[in-house]
């Protein structure tokens, strides 16, 4: 395995190869942060380009493409608060604040490095575990995929504290909208209203694109001025004060890139649950939560590690079995297939070169991308610094565009805008955006996994009692659940004997 | 000689005829064909098997074609294809929108949403991606049923359970005639996505069987994660297994999935015979035969009347049991 795994490397040290990295990394950083674009929409109109290459060759371009998709799109989430791709919407939370407080180039440095540590995180993970892939991937059926959706909904829940209420009516909000569409077990259609277009439901990126860029944009209309408040902070930012910000807080990229590698193994959450729950858990872990959504470096360090050590780890399920974990996978299968490499238990084995190659060029290119990131932030940190009048018509438009974009239907176009007003109304009621997102993320998967449990256990409950995975799931429900009693318990001990020594 | 002279007076003269013009740039469109490059439509999302199977034979195709073109891939996957598959019906009928149609899935499509915006008898059928795929009954290696016999004898019991897509999908209606079709009570654990999804449910055992194309089939048994017991082709292509003749249900033969290749309705027939033709040469070409025979499937040409015939006879096959796959 070792010297699969060093000559996957060798084939990356290719003049051609290695340019053809780079190559991919641009184009993921491009497409990463425009919104709609992604990650998916890059490999789809590569593949053409991919025909006449050896499949190392194709791989490591692709691998280059999907390293600097999550760097690309955390930079306009933390500039602009336009997430470029869905899982860098949980950056924006506390991204954009820093932008604001004109600390984006920290927040970008910081997005970089934290980014190029998850990837090599995740990919030391990815080796050590892919030749158990197949065990790994086989523990987790229904009724596991169940209980860790509403468990990654739980913790998000709790993450807004103090807006518990507001979380629920958003959450629950998300969850309604989850639902139209396709019944995936009935089958039949719901709440589409003989519109077409909501058969397949809600798409999440036009709504994020809405939810974020949007309602920023018409946020920073009714203000005007600029993104950024004070025009010294922005041009004090030094090219390593985000490098130093993500070392300082080792502990959150460690979390992040454990949580990013363990959902990212087994198929079924995807980046954008994972980017929200490293964020929801950082919340909850930290000694000072109400500092997060106001633009706490953390709240940045967390979800971006986690991205990078996820896109890493969720080649495992991608690769040994083919079950794409989000769009973007989805289009790297094809990309396989079209290259003879089927996807399955013995792709592992007659494709190792390739494999190790795709991983090299994966985590290669997140650390490039981070590189570039941080030799730019100056530059990129003078946008905050742009009026509204011409920031707000351009962001606008090229959101509106990329919404199209995603499968050229106009009516994207409408969620965004819809969602936008939404967002808006939202940010200036103050109501958490993340449950809404996360709902929408979860709902069909909730819904799905749970009647897939009842069918398997013949209606009964005991097939959640009866695998052991499933009954540490629901401990650790409980846990989350009790933990703020708790917590709330230790704080009325500790202050209880200074009340009775007065 | 004298034609061309005239009608270049005609035009110079400023009083041709629109008529005159128009019927001389239909021929000259039959002619030339292709004189731009040609808008693939692939109803589904890039990724799927429909998408790999565009993208593999496409570029192939270019090369068969008379005039160096380009035959550009377009995916409209919305509203679970009927957005793309609506586009093609309308397109101007001049060879230049061609798309990918998965048959019983679009019986299937509008069975559900109604009569919808198209007319599937109508389309101009030029060709076929292949064979169509059948499929097999498997259960995981590590279950206990061992053989088709073991499967009858369970069903005696309890409905066997099989995991498998939405009511949508073309592998729950192959389940629900095959079982139907193999004296097999079953009950169908819904909701998974897509056949690489299905399968490993069987093989970590949410479901007791799982009915898969053969590719996929092919592909799992490969892996060792999958047991075939019995297959829906006339002869079985795994040997010793029970198969459609041997059981004596020869139906089951028609229960697959086609990959057809139309156009909008009315789309002249030299222009259908160019196209026909250089799919048909593209699927016989090295690489495709090649990239099929990695994968496990039969690249055999279709003209544009046995397409015809297929849907004819698929159709047939999709209204006799419609009441049994929903």
């Amino acid at each position: 395995m070792l010297e699969m795994w060093l000559s996957g490397f060798q084939g990356l040290l290719h003049v051609d190869v290695f340019l053809l990295v780079v190559l991919g990394m641009v184009i993921g950083l491009v497409f990463g942060a425009i919104p709609g674009l992604g990650g998916s929409t890059a490999i789809a109109l590569l593949i053409p380009l991919t025909y006449g290459m050896e499949p190392f060759t194709a791989l490591a371009l692709a691998g280059g493409v999907m390293g600097s998709v999550p760097m690309g799109g955390s930079i306009t989430s933390i500039l602009l608060n336009t997430p470029g791709t869905a899982p860098n919407a949980a950056t924006c939370l506390d991204g954009h604040p820093l932008a604001q407080q004109g600390k984006a180039g920290l927040a970008i440095g910081a997005a970089g490095s934290a980014n190029a540590i998850g990837a090599i995180i995740g990919t030391i993970s990815v080796l050590a575990v892919l030749p158990l892939a197949n065990d790994i991937v086989l523990l987790f059926g229904p009724p596991e995929f169940f209980l860790m959706s509403v468990f990654a909904l739980i913790v998000v829940a709790t993450a807004t504290r103090g807006k518990m209420l507001r979380g629920l009516v958003t959450g629950a909000f998300g969850l309604m909208v989850a639902y139209i569409g396709y019944n995936d077990i009935a089958g039949g259609e719901r709440f589409t209203y003989g519109i077409e277009y909501l058969w397949d439901g809600i798409h999440l990126v036009p709504a994020l694109i809405g939810l974020f860029a949007v309602a920023e944009m018409i946020n920073l209309t009714v203000k005007g001025g600029t993104v950024a408040k004070s025009a010294t902070a922005v041009k004090i930012t030094s090219m390593t004060s985000g490098l130093f910000e993500t070392f300082r807080h080792l502990g959150t990229v460690l979390r992040g890139s454990l949580i990013g590698t363990t959902v990212g193994a087994i198929p079924g959450l995807g980046g954008t649950v994972v980017a929200f729950l490293s964020y929801s858990v950082t919340v909850q872990a930290s000694k000072n939560p109400e500092s997060f959504g106001k633009g706490n470096i953390q709240g940045v360090i967390a979800p971006e590690a986690a991205i990078c050590a996820h896109d890493c780890s969720a080649l495992i399920p991608t690769l040994t079995f083919g079950i794409p974990a989000g769009a973007e996978m989805a289009v790297f299968l094809g990309l396989l297939i079209i290259h003879g490499m089927q996807p399955g238990p013995l792709m592992l084995r007659d494709h190792q070169v390739e494999i190790y190659g795709l991983i090299w060029a994966l985590t290669a290119s997140c650390v490039f991308a981070s590189f570039v990131g941080l030799a730019f932030v100056r530059v990129l940190a003078k946008i905050t610094l742009v009026d509204s009048s011409i920031l707000v018509p351009l962001v606008l438009s090229t959101a509106f565009a990329g919404s199209y974009a995603i499968d050229m239907s106009i009516e994207n176009v409408v969620v965004t805008g819809v969602f936008g007003v939404l967002g808006y109304l939202m940010m200036r009621y103050d109501y958490p955006r993340l449950m809404i997102i996360v709902a929408l993320v979860l709902g069909g998967n909730i819904e799905r996994n749970l009647h897939q449990s009842m069918l398997m256990g013949e209606g009964g409950w005991s097939i959640f009692t009866t695998r052991t995975i499933s009954i540490v799931l629901m401990l650790a429900i409980v846990a989350v659940l009790a933990l703020p009693f708790v917590r709330a318990l230790i704080k009325q001990l500790r202050v209880r004997p200074v009340s009775v020594g007065e | 000689m004298t034609k061309w002279t005239r009608r270049d007076v005609m035009i110079s003269a400023g009083v041709a005829a629109p008529a005159l013009l128009a019927s001389r740039g239909a021929r000259s469109a039959a002619a030339n064909f292709p004189t731009k490059n040609i808008q693939f439509v692939i109803p589904y999302a890039p990724g799927g098997g429909f998408d790999i199977y565009v993208r593999v034979v496409t570029p192939v195709m270019e090369k068969y074609l008379p005039n160096k073109v380009s035959i550009v891939p377009l995916n409209v996957a919305s509203g679970a294809g009927s957005r793309g598959v609506t586009q093609l019906y309308r397109a101007r009928p001049d060879g230049y929108t061609i798309g990918i149609l998965n048959i019983p899935g679009m019986f299937i499509l509008q069975q559900q949403q109604g009569s919808g915006a198209y007319d599937l008898n109508k389309f101009t059928w030029i060709g076929a991606m292949g064979e169509g795929e059948q499929y097999f009954i498997n259960v995981g290696t590590m279950s206990p049923i061992k053989t088709f016999a073991d499967l009858k004898a369970l069903s005696a019991k309890r409905p066997i359970k099989f995991s498998v897509t939405g009511p949508e999908g073309t592998a729950y209606m192959a389940t629900k005639i095959g079982a139907s079709l193999l004296g097999l009570k079953s009950q169908l654990i819904t909701g998974y996505k897509g056949s690489a999804d299905y399968v490993i449910a069987a093989v970590r055992g949410d479901s007791d069987a799982v009915v898969a194309a053969v590719p996929t089939t092919m592909r799992f048994r490969r892996g060792g994660q999958l047991r075939p017991l019995i297959s829906f082709e006339a002869h079985s292509s795994i040997p010793g297994l029970p198969d459609a003749t041997s059981v004596g249900q020869p139906e089951l033969e028609n229960v697959r999935v086609e990959r057809l290749v139309a156009g909008p309705p009315g789309v002249p027939a030299d222009i259908v015979n160019i196209v026909s033709t250089a799919l048909a040469k593209a699927l016989v070409d090295p690489v495709v035969v090649k990239w099929a025979k990695e994968n496990d499937v039969v690249m055999k040409p279709r003209t544009p009347q046995e397409t015809v015939a297929t849907v004819t006879t698929q159709k047939a096959f999709f209204e006799k049991w419609k009441a049994t796959a929903s």
